[in-house]
């Protein structure tokens, strides 16, 4: 039961970092059609960002989080301005993009690499103290973590239901030919979710790399399967469902690592991606949009 | 010098091996459009599987210092090909992922997904191909009776690598230049379009990743052979990148830009940064190849997204090249803009009547104790994310005879239209053709039982040429399958030339003779219709179902075709059609079937409807 309780808790943080990551994905694809396969290099570029200005600027983690929010956002905007939307614009297969945001994302990656190095970072930053709830043990870091993505949830939800952003959002989701005729200004409207979404990779590159503690520049590179498992789970381009399908891959890991093996706690998440795309597509309880 | 001579024979070994896989990729991706990003894996298990085909029980081998499967100590050739083999059937679990339900990228997405699934378990699990250390001292073909550090025994491997990449790749050209590779290629430039007319896509996506499987297995096989040792660190789901930088470079769609993009980029980059001193920082240089093989990727697919060597077009010639050819094709570009003029005012359909449908169309009048009805919906529906488009249509569509569909903006016909094609799968009732009941009958087999669409939007095949669009379509080629094609133009070749004799025949009737070797791509709307109307002809339906032929098409075109649609229908074909212009309707359809909101309003002549005051009001007037 402990280990249950102890694993359970590791899946909660786990799942916050990666609800985080996800909601920025899926609203990404939601609105441009692009699976961003670049995101987790904009992530770890941002997190890169936090750190240096948390070690070598002197400035405290939180304000330089603001930092590292800030990069993912430019990055990720200047990303679908410069590339993606030019390369839309002469209407290839989505695939071409696919291949396109695989090639964003080796030179992300890797540049950073060559300009950082090869070896591990760490944050010698104190976790705080331990906290127990119910059997779960929680560093005063996780919780922080745990009420970031609380935080960013509810601004998500808020924002897509209640403000005119988040219905023009949607509606350039659901049929962006229709929206643009009923008088939304669907390229601001992009731009603007790209800015969020992109601030969104950012936070989570940030407290992905300072949950783990140690991290280096390829450290987010497999990061991207957890966020096409959590994605697809709850259906691509659903922000809702980004937040149950990261609860769900989260926590599904965490467990599977406590009770099969830990070298193999990614599988769950591959087996589930893999079962969705073969069953269920578009989602546990999406279905294709279809005109 | 010597030093020299064995670098050199290292080169030309893998030089075959990423020629060879660069090969079976592009067969994949340029020809057949499926966008494998998994694979790798194939490579790999082919390397895996060789290795422990050649070497001992690993109990007994070295010491037993490291933990494989299999074991059995085999003699070359059977290393290899068992790889061979093990890499076509990995291609099978995959066959969920390439139907033809699921988008491209997600299908992309899933393989690359699998691929490093694949390589984590192989990582982890140790008893399988000895975990991360993976398989060492792999023994070399014949190293028991030849030294394999000599440089006799590095040419002649170099050789036989060479050999086998030069049989890789005219088997990959026998299959792709026949009746087979157009399919492909209409596959990859349009799935449904395909699926449409007849072309199995689950099917043919997996014969070619179950080839392309093969030969990337034997190119592993040949490397495991040559450098002894392999594991899990070889084959990241990023070297598949590499090889797609390869193709991109290359020439998607080009046997030779595959092989010349495997020169220049996985062997390239080896050999070039291999020169490069040392440097204090260590993880500089690899680091910066892959910044680099980023941005090829993205600059080439922007500036030249056809690589150095692009795609070749075919031109395709009939048995005798008539005087339908005798004018030289017209260079039309690529975008759409017409060289001068209206292009579609110059169409003229002039020869059409005299052309013998019955021949040409291989049709057949209805023999006069058939039944009157030819298909039957029963109940016909079909909801969308719970909004009902379509609710429980039963019309009867009676053979020989033109009827129309007629209905306003969002009735329901498109999607009607599509449900008895079987492009789209009804969420209620049923559909009866010729006496069977076809609701679960996907919609290829539905082409080849006689019921062909065409479709609203632009559906032309891109990126073959206007004769090719219509000859893909003819049914029942010799050649159109992978067992045909293999056969070779000995097995297919008088075959496809009567075939490219009749859609010259066509195209001469539809006054398009000096298109035929056009990209389809590059014509203009009216003339897009047409081939698209002539390729459906091809199909040799027996039911045609027609979504908005005349859309956009200039109205004195319209009425040309509509005749034509008459003659086709006195020839023995019966015609369902789409159409919005009421003067179409008048002139050619009957009965007319008139849908709103999704359900049938009436069904009549358009006389008749006109005097129906419920029709006038919803559609008529309104």
């Amino acid at each position: 039961m402990s280990v249950f309780l102890s694993s359970l808790g590791f899946g909660i943080i786990s799942a916050a970092v990666l609800a985080i990551a996800t909601v920025g994905f899926t609203m990404q694809f939601a609105v441009t059609n692009v699976l961003n396969l670049a995101y987790g290099s904009v992530m770890i570029n941002s997190a890169f960002v936090t750190y240096f200005l948390n070690i070598h600027g002197h400035l405290n983690a939180w304000v330089a989080l603001i930092g590292g929010v800030a990069t993912g956002s430019v990055a990720s905007y200047l990303l679908n301005r410069f590339v993606y939307t030019p390369f839309q614009r002469r209407n290839l297969a989505p695939i071409t993009i696919v291949i396109v945001a695989l090639g964003v994302d080796l030179c992300g990656t890797f540049g950073l690499q060559a300009i950082v190095g090869g070896s591990y970072f760490t944050y010698r930053q104190s976790q705080g103290r331990e906290w127990h709830f119910l059997g779960m043990y929680f560093s005063t870091l996780q919780l922080t973590i745990i009420a970031i993505a609380l935080g960013v949830m509810i601004a998500v939800a808020w924002l897509l239901r209640y403000t005119r952003l988040g219905k023009a959002m949607r509606a350039t989701s659901a049929n962006p030919n229709l929206a643009r005729n009923s008088g939304v200004r669907t390229q601001s409207v992009i731009s603007t979710t790209w800015l969020i979404s992109g601030a969104l990779a950012g936070l989570a590159g940030t407290v992905f790399a300072m949950n783990t503690g140690v991290f280096e520049a390829t450290s987010a590179q497999l990061y991207i399967v957890l966020l096409l498992a959590a994605m697809f789970l709850g259906g691509p381009g659903e922000p809702y469902g980004a937040m149950l399908g990261a609860a769900t891959i989260g926590i599904a890991t965490e467990l599977s690592a406590a009770f099969i093996n830990p070298q193999y706690k990614m599988v769950i998440a591959f087996v589930i991606l893999l079962g969705m795309l073969t069953f269920r597509p578009y989602g546990l309880f999406g279905s294709e949009r279809t005109a | 010098m010597s030093a020299i001579l064995f670098y050199l024979a290292t080169i030309v070994v893998y030089g075959a091996v990423d020629a060879m896989a660069c090969l079976a990729l592009n067969v994949e991706f340029g020809f057949a459009g499926l966008s494998n990003f998994g694979f790798i894996i194939f490579q790999s298990v082919g390397a895996y599987v060789a290795a422990v085909l050649s070497m001992g029980p690993w109990q007994k081998s070295n010491g037993g210092f490291q933990q494989y499967v299999l074991g059995w100590h085999l003699p070359w050739p059977l290393p290899w090909v068992g790889a061979a083999i093990a890499g076509g059937l990995l291609a099978l679990p995959f066959v969920f992922l390439v139907g033809k339900r699921l988008r491209g990228d997600f299908a992309a997405v899933g393989l690359l997904v699998a691929a490093v699934l694949l390589n984590q378990l192989v990582n982890n699990f140790v008893p399988l191909f000895n975990g991360a250390a993976g398989v060492s001292i792999v023994p070399a073909p014949f190293q028991g009776i030849w030294n394999p550090q000599g440089l006799g025994y590095q040419f002649a491997y170099g050789g036989v690598a060479v050999v086998l990449c030069v049989a890789a790749y005219y088997l990959l050209r026998r299959v792709t230049e026949s009746p087979y590779g157009r399919s492909l290629r209409a596959m990859r430039d349009n799935d449904v379009v395909a699926d449409s007319l007849g072309k199995n896509i689950r099917l043919q996506r997996t014969s070619m990743m179950v080839l392309g499987g093969a030969i990337a297995g034997l190119s592993g096989a040949i490397l495991v052979g040559f450098i002894n040792l392999w594991a899990p660190g070889a084959w990241g789901y990023a070297e598949t990148i590499v090889l797609f930088a390869a193709i991109i470079v290359g020439g998607a769609g080009n046997h030779k830009g595959a092989i010349l993009g495997a020169i220049l980029v996985p062997l390239g980059f080896e050999e070039v940064t291999r020169f490069i001193p040392p440097l204090s920082n260590p993880s500089l240089v690899p680091a910066l190849e892959w910044v680099a093989i980023g941005l090829l990727i993205i600059l080439f697919l922007w500036f030249r997204p056809d690589g150095i060597l692009p795609e070749r077009r075919r031109i395709l010639s009939g048995a005798a090249p008539g005087p339908t050819r005798a004018q030289p094709p017209v260079p039309v570009p690529l975008d759409g803009s017409s060289p001068g003029g209206d292009p579609d005012a110059l169409i003229n359909l002039g020869n059409l009547d005299t052309m013998d449908f019955r021949e040409l169309l291989h049709l057949a009048p209805a023999p006069a104790d058939a039944p009157a009805v030819i298909m039957r919906t029963d109940g016909l529906t079909r909801a969308f994310n719970g909004v009902t488009v379509v609710e429980d249509v039963s019309i009867d569509i009676q053979r020989g005879r033109l009827t129309g569909l007629i209905g306003p903006n969002g009735a329901g016909k498109s999607t009607t239209l599509a449900m008895l094609a079987g492009t789209l799968a009804p969420t209620g009732g049923r559909i009866v053709y010729e006496g069977s009941d076809i609701t679960a009958v996907p919609s290829n087999r539905r082409a080849t039982a006689g019921i062909v669409r065409t479709f609203q939007l632009a559906s032309e095949f891109k990126k073959l040429t206007v004769l090719e669009n219509l000859v893909s379509a003819i049914p029942g080629q010799s050649g159109d399958s992978l067992t045909g094609a293999l056969r070779g133009r000995r097995h297919w070749g008088a075959e496809d030339r009567a075939n490219i004799e009749r859609a010259e025949e066509m195209l001469h009737g539809f006054g398009l003779s000096q298109y035929a070797d056009t990209y389809a791509g590059g014509l203009s709307g009216g003339q897009r219709r047409l081939v698209e109307i002539m390729r459906a002809l091809l199909a040799q339906p027996r039911l045609l179902l027609l979504d908005e032929p005349m859309a956009g098409v200039h109205p004195n075109l319209a009425h040309k075709i509509g005749d034509q649609l008459t003659r086709l229908v006195e020839a023995g074909m019966t015609i369902v059609m789409v159409e919005h212009e009421l003067s179409i309707m008048d002139a050619f359809c009957d009965p007319v079937i008139v849908l709103a909101e999704g359900r049938v309003l009436a069904e009549g002549t358009m006389a008749e409807l006109r005097a129906k005051e419920e029709v006038v009001e919803a559609y008529l007037v309104g």
